[in-house]
């Protein structure tokens, strides 16, 4: 679906991104996470097609990004992470009219509308929405084309857990219709949860691809750690792939004095630092 | 026809964000004066008061439209639709052009105008080379002030040589592309023909620089302050 070979691009004499390669499979949720100034929002406007003065080569859907026509947008659906609607119309005169810039008009309004929870706030102007509100009626105009490829910028971002949680599982419900995604980023926790894939973008380059298992099973070992009573409370710890070698926690297991035990592995935002030296959150 | 679908969106903003309502006020006010007005001043009155309001409106309005499509993040979304930046330039000029054509028609039948097709073309003409010329500053531009300070110069070039050809219309100042949009409006055209043509060059060249200022405002989309 995404094909990234030796991509390099710059503003000015100093090169931002650099010699960049990576491969994006259809039907794949793909992540981009990195530090505000890291290259994922010049990285989103070479892929859709915004910034054609790249070097190398990006193939999105078999199209060369430079050298895009208008119709290229007809498959793109990109959901920024501010409203982008016009405040004073109400939200089913926004999604009409977005709707009819695009040739392939397959959904019906009041429908995908009903999928999200705000028939009933159709006809209420935007200005009149919450935030949470707004971010679902802004993903709904990424998808009123239909399109196979979707750009999501942050789109947790601000949410209350319910409506984070609505998100997801309208993200996820397009993973299963098998359209490819690309989700920008700083919720480690989200890409966790979501990404089939994560690349951690710093200073325009990127310093590891994996899958958020593999990323975390590689760099970090998961660990058990117990409380027991000896006198006072008393925490011990030890590595998973070590246990039957801590004689401590095996002579607690046989006298039943574990208060408490659980394993904990690294999250993805402990290996984000570890990989890049540098913090997200 | 996406042009089309565009123009009615631009039609439908401007009607929700009260341009239409301003409009009507402003041509009550200027039916208002002409009525007010000696018979004898009426047909310069008129010709001005086209001119300098719903001929030229696109110069005051094109920096608040698109500094609210700007600060509403619109422009964001159009930059990644199948909209071609050509056609966001053509739905501006036609959709502000409808007004101006309309309030025109108004003044130019209350002021009892014998040529209101020819003020009706001449009005259309101008309106999108005022309306162009506003894009064309709006796209460089992320607050009114600097608006203001950016169209001011367009004021006293679009503004001063076609009132004092109005009133002073020498033969030098007859090649002047706007001086014929003025000699259009009051009926003293020498060369209809001609005067239409230097219009017409002047838009198609305002066209090809609004659509690459257009394109480069896609390109490079950040916030603003209103």
């Amino acid at each position: 679906m995404l094909t990234v070979k030796n991509l390099s691009f710059s503003y000015s004499k100093k090169p931002f991104i650099t010699c960049m390669n990576f491969h994006v499979e259809r039907g794949e949720i793909f992540g981009f996470l990195g530090p505000s100034g890291a290259g994922k929002t010049t990285l989103q406007k070479i892929l859709t097609g915004l910034i054609t003065t790249y070097d190398g080569s990006v193939k999105l859907d078999g199209i060369e990004c430079k050298e895009h026509d208008n119709h290229f947008y007809e498959n793109i659906g990109v959901d920024f992470e501010y409203s982008t609607m016009y405040e004073k119309l109400t939200a089913r005169q926004n999604l009409e009219f977005f709707s009819s810039l695009y040739a392939k008009q397959t959904v019906k309004i009041d429908e995908i509308l009903a999928d999200i929870g705000l028939q009933n706030d159709a006809d209420k102007k935007v200005s009149d929405y919450s935030k949470g509100m707004k971010s679902r009626l802004n993903f709904l105009k990424a998808l009123l084309h239909d399109p196979n490829i979707l750009f999501l910028d942050e789109p947790t971002s601000g949410l209350d857990p319910a409506n984070s949680q609505l998100m997801k599982d309208m993200i996820l419900q397009q993973k299963a219709k098998g359209k490819t995604i690309f989700l920008t980023t700083h919720n480690m926790a989200d890409a966790t949860e979501l990404c089939d894939r994560v690349a951690f973008i710093v200073n325009g380059g990127i310093k590891a691809l994996d899958s958020p298992h593999n990323l975390i099973m590689r760099k970090g070992a998961a660990k058990v750690l117990y409380t027991y009573y000896d006198k006072h409370e008393r925490l011990g710890e030890c590595l998973l792939s070590q246990i039957s070698e801590d004689n401590v926690l095996a002579n607690l297991m046989k006298e039943n004095r574990i208060l408490s035990i659980h394993s904990s592995e690294p999250t993805l935002n402990d290996i984000f630092i570890e990989v890049t030296g540098r913090t997200l959150q | 026809m996406r042009i089309i679908k565009l123009i009615l969106g631009d039609i439908h903003f401007q009607f929700k964000y009260g341009f239409y309502f301003i409009y009507i006020l402003f041509s009550a006010l200027y039916v208002f004066l002409l009525f007010i007005f000696p018979e004898t001043w009426r047909e310069k009155a008129v010709s001005i008061m086209i001119y300098s309001d719903p001929a030229a409106m696109g110069l005051f309005f094109m920096g608040a439209i698109v500094l609210l499509e700007k600060s509403q993040r619109v422009l964001n979304a159009l930059a990644v639709s199948p909209v071609k930046a050509i056609e966001y330039v053509i739905a501006k000029t036609i959709s502000l052009m409808l007004i101006s054509v309309l309030v025109s028609l108004v003044l130019a039948f209350v002021a009892g105008l014998r040529n209101i097709p020819e003020v009706l073309l001449a009005t259309a003409l101008t309106s999108m080379i005022f309306t162009l010329l506003g894009l064309i500053a709006a796209t460089k531009i992320n607050s009114l002030n600097q608006y203001i300070i950016m169209t001011a110069p367009l004021e006293l070039i679009c503004f001063i040589p076609p009132a004092i050809y109005l009133f002073v219309p020498s033969v030098i100042m007859q090649w002047y592309p706007l001086n014929g949009s003025m000699a259009l409006i009051s009926n003293s055209s020498r060369n209809p023909l001609r005067d239409i043509t230097m219009l017409l060059i002047v838009i198609i060249c305002l066209f090809m620089i609004a659509q690459r200022a257009t394109m480069k405002m896609w390109k490079s989309l950040g916030g603003v302050k209103l």
